[in-house]
């Protein structure tokens, strides 16, 4: 069983952790979030009949406080990238972090997560901002942890990336 | 001209060549080889040139060296004499070339094993410590002396119980776990979890003390009994979780398997792209790790040491108590000889174990000897000392006295101050006997008898008021008795005789005047001759019955002394007597 070890990141308040907890495996408190700076759970895939598992470690939101500590992204194969869809602001943010990731640990595979579509009136992100993005490369996926979509479609996108690499 | 080969080998057999055929076989070659001869020219020239040879070869030695030792292990095993020996010369010529390329290497490792050292040592001392003035401390104190063994191994003994429960192989660039062992009946979570939090939380702690790349949490301790150790190595960690108090040796143990692990799998280690598949084979080295150490068993002198140790404290605390109660014994014996009257106490000395006794002792006083047995001491360690003397003490003077007059029991003799006072009652013949034998008694000044009662005395004084009272009854106008006074003479008799013992025993004469009576009717002389005869009847009667004539003096008193007034007849009869009087 291939185990890789993949990180969820992004802006404080855009909904991460909340994102993923009914999809992952736990067996900590989010109480680390505060404390650790970093809480670690499991994500069991199954990618054309490859299994793949995922040590996930979703890092605390960056904030004026709190940035995203270099040793926690060391050996990291990929990582999540997540943006709050109806406030541009964790988008821009998001990108300043992802610049930031990359010149920590290279030109690892990413998925953009683009969260809350369910509040499709208030969303913030046009067309335009990610049709350069999709230029580059970046692979976007919409969720909505309220509606529970998008979820495992984002975790699958990055397991196929994954997979390709090794 | 050809040569058969044979005709030709005796010549160059002499080492004279031919020239002529020589030749022709150099035509030859130069005929088939031609072009070639250059080369091969070329090639001779540059395997017989060693120079040439040497810059071949070192074109290609780098090569050939990385091409070999990707194969296999062998250009290692056959350059280690040749390194060992170039290390050994280059020392030889010149230290410092050696010394000056390790010193970046060795600085460190050596700080790192002084660290570790000292770190052992006070970890041992503080275990030292700690036990030294805990009660069991104390016990294994005693262990230590009595086995011979240093405290310190006694302490390490007593607490090594430990167990290693799980074991963690963890990559050290992305956390992930590589190989997890469990110890038996050990619940353990998702271990792939718990490795990873725990190379998060030292990533934590090394990036908020800012510690060096290789400096981070080695050793957690939580609840009571349980620490983690930590080992890190250039490309993973092991961490071992342990029940107990680890020993030191176990953190080398640790340390010595990942260094195994890095050896063995290094390059597993530097691939590894998240296939753990590959560290399988740890699993015994990781094994190797789960140690436990279960307290040795009781020795088998156990018990017979504590039951020496029973008897000696025993045999210490009776001995104790011995001797406590021998000196209890002896203060309480020494006490109530002093207090002894009579006895005079004046040193103790105790000699080679023998206790002496000085003092001053009345003959008369108790015997010291004697105390000795109701005080359940040792007549054979005791020795006595006493000089006699006489006492003045009441008890002892009491004692000389009562020797002295031999009282009977109904007598009581009281000392008060130098009065003795003689009490109670005693027969006649001891009180004159004790009358004349008073001697001196030192501490006796007076005597007093005032409370002392002759009981003879008295028997004789209640006799004679008996008789006296007594009287015999006659017939009116004659000397004969009435009926029935038989009786009276009789019981007169026997007292008059018992009257007459007892004044023997008082030592005093005693007579009897026999005292006849009349009425008051007739004539004084009638009355007085009737009184006289009738005091002569009682005589003849008591002589009758044996009382000595002599003892006694009968006359008459006619009618002067009347019993009663004569009013009745009753009174008259009762006149007409005899009464006896008693002079002594």
């Amino acid at each position: 069983m291939l185990k890789k070890k993949v990180c969820l990141l992004g802006i404080y308040g855009v909904g991460k952790t909340s994102l993923v907890r009914s999809f992952v495996f736990s067996i900590f408190e989010e109480t680390y979030l505060s404390t650790v700076g970093v809480k670690i759970d499991k994500k069991a895939l199954d990618i054309q009949g490859q299994p793949l598992e995922l040590v996930l470690w979703d890092i605390a939101g960056e904030d004026d406080r709190f940035s995203v500590p270099p040793s926690y992204l060391r050996g990291t194969a990929g990582y999540l990238l997540v943006v709050d869809g109806t406030r541009r602001a964790t988008f821009e943010h998001a990108m300043d972090l992802q610049r930031r990731t990359e010149d920590q640990i290279g030109a690892v595979p990413f998925v953009t997560v683009l969260n809350k579509t369910d509040l499709a009136d208030q969303w913030g992100i046009d067309r335009a901002d990610l049709a350069e993005l999709e230029q580059r490369k970046w692979r976007f996926v919409r969720t909505s942890a309220k509606l529970g979509t998008g979820v495992e479609e984002a975790f699958a996108e990055l397991g196929r990336m994954l997979l390709a690499r090794s | 001209m050809t040569k058969s080969p044979t005709d030709a080998a005796p010549d160059r057999a002499a080492g004279d060549p031919d020239p002529g055929g020589n030749r022709e076989i150099e035509e030859l070659r130069r005929l088939l080889l031609g072009s070639e001869r250059k080369r091969l020219d070329h090639l001779a020239e540059r395997l017989d040139n060693p120079e040439l040879r040497t810059r071949e070869i070192s074109r290609i030695l780098p090569e050939a060296i990385a091409l070999r030792t990707a194969h296999d292990e062998k250009i290692a095993a056959a350059l280690a004499p040749t390194v060992e020996r170039s290390i050994e010369a280059s020392i030889k010529k010149n230290r410092r070339v050696l010394v000056d390329a390790l010193f970046p290497v060795m600085g460190p490792a050596i700080r790192k094993a002084v660290a570790s050292a000292l770190h052992s040592m006070v970890q041992a001392f503080d275990q030292t410590l700690q036990h030294s003035l805990s009660f069991r401390g104390l016990k294994w104190r005693l262990e230590a002396w009595r086995t011979g063994t240093p405290f310190g191994e006694v302490v390490l003994r007593h607490t090594l119980l430990y167990e290693v429960e799980q074991v963690f192989l963890i990559h050290r660039e992305s956390s992930l776990l590589l190989q997890h062992v469990v110890s038996r009946n050990v619940k353990t979570r998702d271990p792939d979890l718990v490795s990873s939090m725990l190379s998060a939380i030292r990533d934590f702690v090394r990036d908020s003390f800012h510690l060096d790349k290789d400096e981070s949490l080695d050793s957690l301790q939580f609840g009571s009994d349980r620490t983690i150790w930590v080992e890190q190595g250039p490309r993973a960690l092991l961490a071992a979780v342990i029940r107990g108090t680890p020993p030191l040796e176990l953190r080398t143990t640790i340390k010595e398997t990942l260094d195994a692990v890095h050896l063995r799998f290094g390059e597993a280690l530097e691939d590894f792209n998240g296939d753990p598949a590959a560290f399988e084979e740890t699993r015994p080295d990781l094994e190797g790790c789960l140690q436990s150490r279960t307290k040795p068993k009781e020795q088998r002198s156990f018990p017979v040491f504590w039951i020496v140790m029973g008897l000696l404290v025993a045999a210490a605390a009776v001995s104790g108590f011995l001797s406590v109660r021998g000196h209890r014994r002896w203060a309480q014996y020494l006490g109530r000889v002093t207090d002894e009257p009579g006895i005079l106490v004046t040193s103790t000395e105790k000699l080679s174990g023998i206790r002496h006794l000085h003092g001053l002792r009345d003959p008369l006083a108790a015997d010291p000897a004697a105390l000795l047995k109701e005080e359940s001491l040792d007549p054979n360690t005791i020795a006595f000392h006493f000089e006699p003397f006489t006492s003045t003490h009441p008890r002892v003077v009491l004692k000389r006295i009562g020797i002295a007059l031999e009282p009977p029991p109904t007598v009581r003799l009281d000392l008060e101050g130098d009065l003795l006072r003689i009490s109670g009652s005693a027969p006649h013949a001891w009180i004159a006997k004790m009358r004349a034998v008073r001697k001196p008694v030192p501490g006796i000044e007076r005597y007093s008898e005032l409370e002392l009662v002759d009981t003879d005395a008295r028997a004789f004084d209640l006799l004679r008021r008996k008789v006296e009272e007594s009287a015999v009854f006659f017939e009116f106008g004659s000397e004969d008795l009435r009926p029935g006074q038989e009786r009276e003479i009789q019981r007169l008799s026997e007292d008059l005789s018992a009257l007459v013992e007892a004044a023997k025993v008082l030592e005093k004469t005693v007579g009897f005047g026999l005292i006849g009576h009349a009425d008051s009717l007739g004539t004084d002389q009638g009355n007085l001759a009737v009184s006289r005869a009738r005091a002569q009847k009682v005589l003849s009667l008591l002589v009758q019955r044996g009382l000595e004539e002599g003892l006694f003096t009968a006359f008459g008193v006619g009618s002067s002394e009347p019993l009663r007034e004569e009013k009745t007849s009753g009174d008259r009869d009762l006149n007409r007597r005899v009464t006896v009087r008693v002079n002594d």
